[in-house]
């Protein structure tokens, strides 16, 4: 029974960092910004929220710089390729790589340092039900943050003038332009949040779920998370389904583990990756499904004057 | 601002190249140091660093040291320590395994210099290579774990199943069986060297299978000891005493010091000494202890410990002394019968008592 | 009343790549000369340690020669898709494909002297990362899936695929179950170029790839003049061939040269296979091609480029005593300096004044 406790609630937590980055993909790439530098950006982030907390004192200090060195990284991309017109897979890199240089730039001096974490939310009676309340009830307040915000983006993309917005911006700039949409400003938009959301789920990796910082301690987290709008299919329900699926892969491999079975953890490292080709390559047959959910100008450089 | 610094910067480059000759001509030992990870505050690299400051402290004028941290085991590592050679280095430390072939390789070209490697198997004249007897303090805190842990459970979290860590994990089983025969032992193998959250995640996933011990085997970070003192749970460190992370809730600390080593092997190059030999530093000479042992531990057990301590240190005890079966119940050491270096430098099978057996 | 407006050159000319790329390192100068500064070391001093140093002696200029191989067979290989906008950003994957596939028979002829061997070896890594694209562009010919996040994904399968590997069967049965393989006999590694360097024959694999690429690229502009930007729509690139034959093409030889680079560097500077293959060629190698201007003589000399900055950065680490974090702000920095540079390869930006009649709309 507390290895089913261990697994939901270590998933619940696990899946935190991916949702926030996740969700901030999926509305940038809905926008048709491919932005391939989010693990830069997670690790960046990592690095200002636990130095931000460090300094300050407060957990929201934290999350709110880490927020704001993503924003700011993710807009020199944005700036790229959309000001200049530079390619998106190559500038989505070449932000990754300076983030990731500037992650360990940031933390020098906290190397292997450790700080308190994020307290339990205190949701009184909830949280002593037996089963549910240590699976569900027992959580910080960025793990049900999470959950909100999962549910803004489906409300935001499906609901909202913005959303059609973006969503028809990410299906075709160039009518979206014509239109007199301001195209360029929304992307950037989108792509700011983006960062700012890869900044809170790298700061939620190093001063909550691992309260400590050591550089490389992202450890690939954010290619998941490219993976998931993928293998979500850039469906909001679905994205969110995938990050608790892929956050709790290593949990379920640890468990097994630890029952003294031997898993190939090799092959468990990459089913996610695995999984999501698979998806993609079935949903892509289907034009109609393809056309209706991924952003046609995914990656594509921007060609408007 | 900006000319004022261009012009140091011009002074600062015209009295390099004035000082450049008369400071290699200077009897000055250069050391270089090349650490796998980033120099924290605990650690693998914190403990190899803390050797170097002692040859510092020890040498004082005599010797400087030069090092780089956070060199990966690739293909880079080559270019820092030819780096170091052509800046005059004459001895140079390797921190990690991965560093051995091309340590090996440098070591032949110029053997003017002398180099000692961390848990290598490779030996040249002017190559040794260092290694801990960190079995002997994992017998004596597993001793103190069968003691604390009331499920009778304890749990390991494990990098790779290499010879040091496996020799490690039965020291500590065989210490855990001294004491409580009927502890059940688990293992989770990381198979990654650094991932703080998995082995954070790990350490999770062995409490929630009772064990009420976690033994963190070279966990770079105190990932796995400050979640065990957040979830109030006993928990044994290697590398450095990490009892500042854990004040509560920390059994004891293994610790490495590798101070002796390192000062006897630069005043041998110094003195035109030195020989490749691979030094296995135990109790005995100090390379190994334990710390910070937690005052919960029973004082029968501990004197128990203490004893078993004493016996290692004057050599009249070896954890691994038969009759000791593996896993599959193969006797593997016959009464009475103790390991020999070679044969632990190579061990690649876990004593019986221990649940998970090893990849592969 | 003046203003200005960004319009496309009428003409591309000859100096403008070397201009921009000037522009981007004089650039990324600046910008370095900061990050110094905040470390404390005085701006020309780092400057010259990066740039200057690694050229100084034989052994640094080999490091470079031996960093640039790498990447300049990737990026060559990359930049045959990116013209034809079949964007592989998986070369790292294909990269460790073709260093398991050439370790494979390094391991299982492991002792023999025949000199067969190396060539095998090279064939083995080309058909491995041929084979690990190829896998993309059959999702891509057949399913329709994005190439881009096909390659991707199978980076880290690729990666994960390496570590089973060298921690089970390709591991050295002697090497006290470290993750790595056995080290390869003389007869499985490159021969050394420069002696007392470790620049070894792969080099010449990416001078080949090069001359080929170029020839490739001067035959297809032979029969198709560059459009006004200069970009080449991309299926004139391969007019004749249908787009499922490009994609199959472009991946193959961007997969094969990457698997090339992973010869290079398990039958080169590594000796073995183990977990850390490549420090990220792959992704550099992107960089590279588009720091190139995806032209051969462009990637050429941006290969060098990034060989140096690497290898500048980790002379740095020692000589000044920068942080390795360092290098990697250099390079992006050079990217994003250079990305925005390029922009002025194909617009320029013009004062209008109300005399001049801007004529039409701009192109594009």
């Amino acid at each position: 029974m507390d290895v089913l406790i261990f697994i939901v609630s270590g998933t619940l937590a696990a899946a935190t960092a991916l949702l926030f980055a996740a969700m901030g993909e999926l509305v940038a790439e809905k926008s048709g910004m491919l932005n391939l530098g989010i693990e830069g950006m997670m690790a960046t982030g990592a690095a200002m929220g636990f130095v931000a907390l460090s300094v300050s004192g407060s957990h929201s200090v934290g999350f709110l710089a880490a927020a704001v060195l993503g924003a700011v990284l993710s807009l020199i991309y944005a700036m790229l390729t959309l000001v200049f017109r530079a390619n998106q897979v190559a500038s989505g890199l070449a932000i990754g790589i300076l983030g990731l240089g500037l992650s360990s730039a940031i933390g020098k001096n906290y190397e292997g340092k450790t700080v308190t974490g994020l307290e339990e939310l205190d949701l009184g009676p909830l949280s002593d039900i037996p089963l549910l309340g240590p699976m569900f009830f027992q959580q910080d307040v960025m793990v049900y943050l999470s959950i909100v915000l999962i549910f803004a983006t489906w409300y935001l993309l499906n609901r909202t003038k913005l959303g059609l917005i973006i969503r028809a911006i990410g299906e075709s700039p160039e009518s979206a332009h014509a239109l007199g949409l301001k195209v360029r400003l929304i992307r950037a938009g989108c792509v700011a949040f983006g960062g700012a959301m890869a900044g809170i789920g790298g700061a939620y990796m190093s001063t909550a779920y691992t309260p400590l910082w050591a550089e490389g301690m992202i450890a690939g987290r954010g290619w998941i998370v490219v993976a998931l709008t993928v293998f979500g299919t850039w469906i909001v329900k679905r994205v969110a389904f995938g990050a608790y699926l892929f956050g709790s892969i290593s949990l379920l491999e640890l468990s097994i583990q630890a029952f003294g079975v031997n898993v190939p953890s090799q092959l468990m490292s990459a089913m996610p990756y695995i999984v999501t080709i698979v998806m993609l390559a079935v949903i892509s047959r289907n034009p109609v499904f393809i056309r209706l959910n991924s952003p046609a100008s995914l990656g594509a450089t921007l060609k408007l004057n | 601002m900006l000319p004022k610094s261009l012009k140091t910067t011009l002074t600062a480059v015209a009295a390099v190249t004035v000082l450049a000759v008369p400071a290699t001509a200077q009897d000055k030992l250069k050391i270089g140091f090349l650490f796998p990870s980033p120099i924290a505050d605990v650690g693998w690299s914190a403990e190899l660093n803390h050797g170097r400051q002692a040859i510092e402290e020890h040498f004082g004028d005599q010797v400087e040291t030069i090092f780089v941290e956070n060199v990966p085991e690739g293909p880079d590592a080559a270019r820092i320590m030819n780096q170091m050679a052509a800046q005059g280095a004459g001895m140079i430390m390797l921190g990690s395994f991965g560093y051995m072939n091309d340590g090996l390789k440098l070591a032949q070209q110029r053997p003017d210099m002398t180099f000692i490697h961390a848990s290598g198997y490779k030996l040249a004249p002017n190559l040794g290579n260092f290694q801990s007897r960190n079995y002997e303090s994992s017998y004596l805190v597993g001793m103190a774990a069968a003691d604390v842990t009331e499920t009778d459970t304890v749990g390991i979290v494990a990098a790779y199943a290499i010879p040091e860590v496996v020799g490690m994990i039965n020291g500590f089983a065989l210490g855990v069986q001294e004491v409580n025969p009927d502890v059940t032992i688990k293992v989770v193998w990381l198979n990654s060297w650094f991932d703080p959250p998995k082995a954070q995640e790990s350490a999770r996933a062995l409490m929630a299978q009772q064990a009420d011990v976690i033994y963190s085997l070279y966990q770079d970070t105190p990932s796995v000891v400050s979640v065990a003192e957040e979830e109030g749970v006993w928990v044994i460190n290697t590398s450095s005493d990490m009892k500042d992370y854990a004040p509560n809730w920390l059994l004891a600390s293994q610790i490495a010091d590798w101070s002796t080593y390192f000062i006897e092997s630069t005043q041998a190059t110094i003195d035109g000494t030195f020989e490749g030999t691979a030094f296995w530093g135990g109790m005995a000479d100090d390379t190994v202890d334990v710390k910070s042992w937690s005052s919960s531990i029973s004082a029968e057990t501990m004197a128990k410990i203490e004893a078993a301590a004493a016996a290692i240190r004057a050599g009249e005890f070896h954890p691994l002394t038969g009759p000791i079966l593996d896993q599959e119940g193969t006797e593997r050491l016959a009464d009475g019968e103790v390991i020999e270096d070679g044969a632990m430098a190579s061990i690649d099978w876990l004593v019986s008592g221990v649940e998970t057996r090893i990849p592969q | 009343m003046a203003r200005f407006v960004i319009e496309a050159r009428p003409e591309r000319s000859v100096w403008a790549p070397i201009q921009v790329s000037l522009l981007a390192i004089l650039l990324t100068c600046i910008g370095g000369s900061f990050l110094f500064m905040a470390y404390g070391v005085a701006p020309l001093k780092g400057l010259e340690a990066v740039f200057i140093d690694p050229l100084r002696s034989t052994y640094g200029i080999g490091e470079v020669l031996l960093k640039m191989a790498p990447l300049l067979l990737i990026a060559q290989g990359l930049a045959i898709g990116f013209r034809a906008q079949v964007w592989n950003i998986g070369a790292e994957g294909q990269l460790i494909v073709g260093a398991i596939g050439a370790s494979l028979l390094a391991i299982q002829f492991d002792g023999t002297t025949s000199p067969l061997l190396l060539p095998g070896m090279i064939i083995a890594g080309m058909v491995g990362g041929m084979a690990w694209a190829g896998v993309a562009a059959f999702l891509r010919a057949q399913f329709n899936a994005n190439e881009i996040l096909v390659t991707f994904m199978l980076t880290s399968v690729a990666l994960q695929l390496l570590y089973y590997l060298v921690s089970g069967p390709m591991r050295d049965p002697m090497g006290f179950n470290f993750p790595q393989s056995i080290s390869f006999g003389p007869s499985a590694t490159f021969p050394i170029l420069i002696p007392g360097t470790r620049v070894n024959a792969s080099l010449f694999l990416g001078l080949g790839v090069t001359v080929l690429a170029l020839i490739f690229v001067q035959r297809s502009l032979a029969g198709y003049k560059l459009s006004v930007g200069g970009v080449a729509p991309g299926a004139a690139m391969y007019a004749g061939f249908s787009s499922k034959r490009a994609i199959w093409l472009a991946l193959l030889i961007s997969g094969g040269a990457a698997g090339l680079a992973g010869v290079g560097e398990v039958a080169g500077p590594l000796g073995m296979l183990q977990r850390n293959v490549s420090p990220g060629y792959g992704y550099a190698g992107i960089i590279v091609a588009v720091l190139g201007g995806l032209h051969p003589i462009g990637i050429l000399f941006a290969s060098a480029l990034m060989a140096l900055v690497y290898v500048g950065g980790d002379f740095a680490l020692l000589t000044v005593g920068v942080p390795n974090a360092v290098t990697g702000i250099f390079q992006g920095m050079l990217l994003t300096f250079y990305l925005a540079c390029s922009f002025l390869l194909t617009q320029r930006i013009r004062r209008i004044t109300p005399e001049t009649v801007p004529k039409g709309a701009p192109a594009e």
